[in-house]
């Protein structure tokens, strides 16, 4: 067992995976359906009618205005937010109240959020092995073996007996890429991942985002890193006022827009 | 050469030193030093008639010659060495949190060191095997930290230089207290002990059974308000996790609970237990009172530890639950991984101001007819001819009694609360 290999025993990809990930986009399936989604807050419509499918192995990323139903859209998929309305299916788990689909949803999707969310009170190594032993109730030693090839692959291995507060920024979110990696999700959502960073760590966080990338790991990234979007998005959705206005590559989102909202926006941030 | 910086400006002399600290906040303005001179005049006359009642007027013998029924109450003296072989195992415990946590518990550890030192060498009659046992307390202290390795920190390689620093590998081995599972055994085990000895064991030779009744002065404030605190805890962590569970029942129940016991004074808890309980029991359960009044306090407590927890908990942010949502956990390994253990860190403040104020409520158990230290107070010198003209004395040596306690665990609390960095992520 090479240490090389390490990298990427630490997200299995099983052989059928493999399979369909060596195929063209196009001819991969929908691991995520979402159609006619809609969410409100009492009175108020935050996610109105959103329908997009994404292909296994894709990276979508998710921008848009603040307040136009980025997060709302994303923390759907793994129902930190229950949809009101509308069909979402995540890798053939139809999203539903039923208790069974929710925990396999879960173990499915993995999310690394803007606060980073780490627990305080365990260490690093704590972090990532605590969901592996109580969830998929990995023995204590196969979890710390698999924390440390994902502290190794997100470049912190050296931090695992420390505590959350004992790291940088960047560091932090780092663990919490691991932390998210530990559970051997087919998907992961990131929401804001570098806004709360300052900006000489932004760049390690992008970095293991965009080695995650390449392991074939379908992503929806809510972020406003245009130049990470332009290299690794397959597509971009921009968002606004709940509504999904504009959905495709980042060729034609950044060169030809085709709504002029999607425009005015880039006009605002670029 | 360097050509060297033109040196910093001083501060004017106005704003620093005595004079400019003077200056600014005793006489700042024409109010202010008015008040500065009041206040210091009134004062000053406050102390010099206390000091001079204290140094000559008092007459202290009372407190000297009655000062076992201040600490211990009526304990039989055969059973004296008993009690200082529990602050032999106290002292042991001391050493281990000492080792294991030096910020807040060094100053804890010196100061009990200190006292046991004091009241070993201070003459006056006591016997001479009390004396050695009580000093025998500063080795047991140094033998708790050394039977503890370096803080748990240092094992992952970082801040290895930090606090205790490294022992010599020989006692490295002897560490037994080497995780914190270990050291709540241990702690668990000498409560267990200390209990065997004060009350004793019938048939056990040397450890005759005491009566509760015997109990008293210091010794029952302490023992009442710690075991209400430490026997509280899960109880008020029961109650707080059945106040925020979803079942209706076990939610109204628990509010109930909580808001009765929240809404009625120790002191008619205390009355009720001894005087209306009883009734609605079978004659043959004859509780004792000090069994009685021990529970009453725990559950007093447990109303307000169940406030305290829920508060603590409600403070974790919802990122937390979140992140545990997102990795699969279920509701109830959320909260007894995620939210309980970080509701507990940020409530020990309040938990050690919770036993400051519950330390001072145990004196209420005089009551219901028991003889703690407020108790000894009255008895030695009410019922003594000789002592009869010194309640003054007796009642200022209570009080600072009272006062030195509850402000060294609050001195402790701070340190704790620095420690914690509580408000810290
Ligand atoms: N729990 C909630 N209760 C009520 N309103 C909410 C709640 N969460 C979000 N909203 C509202 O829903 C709308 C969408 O919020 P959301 O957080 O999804 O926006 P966003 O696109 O992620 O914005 P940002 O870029 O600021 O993170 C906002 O107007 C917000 O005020
Ligand atoms: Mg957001």
């Amino acid at each position: 067992m090479a240490e090389s290999n390490g990298v990427q025993a630490a997200v299995d990809i099983p052989a059928d995976k493999a399979e369909i990930l060596a195929r063209p986009l196009e001819e991969r399936d929908d691991i995520v359906v979402c159609e006619n989604v809609h969410k409100w807050f009492g009175d108020f419509c935050a996610v109105r009618d959103v329908s997009m499918r994404v292909k296994r192995g894709e990276v979508v990323v998710i921008f848009g205005p603040s307040g136009s139903g980025k997060s709302t859209f994303i923390r759907m998929i793994n129902r930190l937010e229950e949809h009101q309305q509308g069909r979402i299916v995540i890798d053939g788990i139809e999203m539903t109240n039923d208790v069974r689909n929710l925990d396999a949803i879960r173990r499915e999707v993995g999310m690394v959020f803007q606060q980073f969310n780490l627990f305080p009170h365990i260490t690093v190594l704590g972090n990532i092995t605590l969901a592996p032993q109580r969830v998929r109730h990995l023995p204590r030693s196969d979890a710390e073996a698999l924390a440390m090839r994902l502290l190794e692959r997100v470049g912190i291995p050296e931090q695992a007996q420390k505590y959350p507060a004992e790291l940088s920024g960047g560091q932090q979110q780092r663990v919490a890429i691991a932390r998210a990696l530990a559970m051997q999700p087919q998907i992961m959502l990131f929401d804001e991942p570098t806004s709360a960073l300052d900006p000489e760590m932004i760049k390690e966080v992008l970095d293991a985002m965009r080695e995650l990338a390449a392991t074939g790991m379908t992503m929806l990234c809510v972020t406003h890193e245009m130049g990470f979007a332009r290299e690794v998005a397959d597509r971009m959705a921009f968002f606004d006022e709940g509504a999904l206005v504009e959905l495709g590559p980042p060729d034609q989102i950044f060169n030809n827009p085709q709504e002029d909202r999607t425009k005015l926006f880039l006009d605002q941030i670029l | 050469m360097t050509a060297r910086a033109a040196p910093a400006p001083l501060p004017p002399a106005t704003t620093v030193g005595l004079q400019g600290w003077l200056r600014q906040n005793l006489f700042g303005s024409w109010g202010n030093s008015v008040v500065t001179v009041v206040v210091a005049v009134v004062l000053a006359w406050f102390l010099v008639n206390l000091g001079s009642w204290v140094l000559v007027e008092a007459d202290w013998t009372v407190i000297i010659s009655r000062a076992p029924l201040y600490i211990v109450g009526l304990y039989p003296y055969e059973g004296y060495w008993r009690l200082c072989v529990c602050l032999l195992l106290i002292s042991v415990l001391l050493g281990m949190s000492w080792r294991a946590w030096p910020g807040p518990a060094r100053r804890f550890a010196f100061a009990f060191g200190a006292v046991m030192l004091f009241v070993g060498v201070f003459p006056h009659e006591m016997a001479p095997e009390h004396r050695a046992l009580l000093l025998l307390n500063l080795p047991f202290i140094g033998l708790g930290y050394v039977l503890t390795p370096r803080p748990a920190e240092a094992h992952s390689g970082r801040l290895e230089a930090m606090a205790g620093g490294a022992l010599p590998p020989a006692l490295e081995r002897v560490a037994i207290f080497s995780t914190p599972r270990r050291m709540v055994i241990a702690a668990f085990v000498a409560l267990v002990l200390i209990m065997i000895l004060i009350l004793g064991i019938a048939g056990v030779p040397g450890l005759d059974p005491v009566n509760p009744q015997d109990l008293g002065g210091l010794m029952i404030n302490l023992l009442l308000a710690f075991f209400g605190i430490v026997c509280s805890l899960p109880i008020g962590i029961g109650l707080a996790l059945g106040r925020r569970s979803s079942l209706p029942i076990l939610k109204v129940a628990c509010v109930i609970f909580i808001e009765v016991i929240r809404g009625v004074p120790l002191i008619t808890l205390l009355f009720m237990s001894r005087h209306i309980l009883p009734l609605t029991f079978p004659e043959e359960l004859n509780i004792d009172r000090v069994y009685l009044a021990g529970i009453t306090i725990t559950i007093f407590s447990s109303a307000y530890m169940a406030e305290n927890v829920r508060g603590g908990m409600a403070a974790v942010q919802t990122g937390q639950t979140e992140a545990a949502q997102a990795l699969g956990l279920r509701g109830w390994q959320t909260t007894l991984l995620i939210t309980l253990p970080q509701g507990l860190r940020n409530i020990i403040p309040a938990i050690v101001g919770q036993f400051i104020s519950l330390f001072k409520d145990t004196s209420l158990v005089y009551f219901i007819g028991m003889l703690d230290l407020v108790e000894m107070g009255r008895v030695s010198v009410q019922g003594n001819q000789e002592f009869i003209d010194n309640g003054r004395e007796v009642y200022l040596f209570i009080a600072l009694v009272f006062w030195v306690f509850c402000f060294s665990m609050s001195f402790i609390s701070r340190r704790i609360e620095g420690a914690l960095g509580v408000g810290r992520r």
